[in-house]
């Protein structure tokens, strides 16, 4: 592998997105090139970097609660709130692959 | 997560809301709650700016969906939204923003991490926008280049591109500070 071909690779790498011949292949140029060394580990140091300066929690739950509430209220004018439930919208999610429910 | 099939889930919530569907309304905000919130967080630095973005951004996100048919996708426009108030709102002089809660305040960090964080975040400010909305996307929320660029309304490959250029830009701001010390 040249040093150009590593340079393009090395964001891929730091996300995880290479496959695991290009993976290896670009570490065992790390290896032999100082300067892509260095790229590739301050590449990795700057975004797990980032990540514990600005990483937040998800919403705390007194504010879901709240502002969900407060969007029911605003539209219920669009919503059927007293509707029968259809219980195939209510088996809908279970119907979604398990990788994509959050 | 998103993902094609997640899409036309997503897509078929929008269409179960527009019927009337309260229980529509409800997955559809599920699903985005904390992504919205924790992004809106990262922006502006503290919980009440937070909560009041998320609040306006799911507000005006569900009334697009009821006033605009077609094949909008909703977490597409939620963020769009959501990066638009977050910006309107740091443009706003600091004295009319509200204070940091107590609880806004990082209380585990060492004296040593706290400075990291101290700088990381000045470093991130010093850079152009664009810049700052890239690594928050793909490098702090985890989104992945495809769903940024939607976001963004760039192609992929000028967001792969972008973050290419933000992450050194972001490195060297480090660095140049760093040796200073």
């Amino acid at each position: 592998m040249r040093c150009a071909e590593a340079q393009r690779l090395i964001d891929l790498y730091v996300e995880d997105g290479l496959p695991e011949d290009a993976r290896v292949a670009l570490e065992r140029h790390a290896l032999a090139c100082p300067a892509c060394a260095f790229d590739l580990r301050s590449c990795e140091q700057t975004r797990r970097q980032l990540r514990a300066a600005l990483q937040c929690e998800g919403a705390p739950p007194d504010f879901r609660e709240k502002l969900s509430a407060r969007l029911h209220h605003q539209f219920a004018a669009d919503l059927h709130a007293e509707r029968e439930e259809n219980p195939f919208q209510r088996q809908l999610p279970l119907l979604m692959p398990a990788e994509d429910r959050r | 997560m998103c993902g094609s099939r997640a899409t036309a889930y997503e897509q078929r919530l929008v269409a179960r809301f527009r019927e009337g569907d309260p229980h529509a309304l409800d997955a559809l905000f599920e699903r985005n709650v904390d992504r919205v919130y924790a992004y809106a967080r990262c922006i502006l630095g503290n919980r009440e700016d937070a909560e009041e973005v998320a609040a306006e951004a799911f507000s005006q996100a569900f009334r697009h969906c009821l006033d605009f048919r077609g094949e909008s996708e909703f977490a597409g426009w939620l963020f769009g939204i959501t990066r638009n108030l977050c910006r309107s709102r740091l443009r706003q002089p600091r004295l009319l923003t509200m204070p940091l809660r107590p609880e806004d305040a990082v209380t585990d960090d060492t004296p040593e991490r706290a400075a990291l964080r101290a700088d990381v975040q000045a470093a991130l400010a010093d850079l152009p926008q664009e810049h700052q909305d890239v690594l928050v996307l793909c490098d702090v929320e985890d989104w992945d280049a495809a769903e940024a660029a939607g976001i963004l309304g760039r192609s992929v490959s000028a967001t792969r591109s972008l973050l290419y250029r933000a992450r050194r830009a972001l490195r060297q701001r480090l660095a140049a500070r760093w040796m200073e010390e």
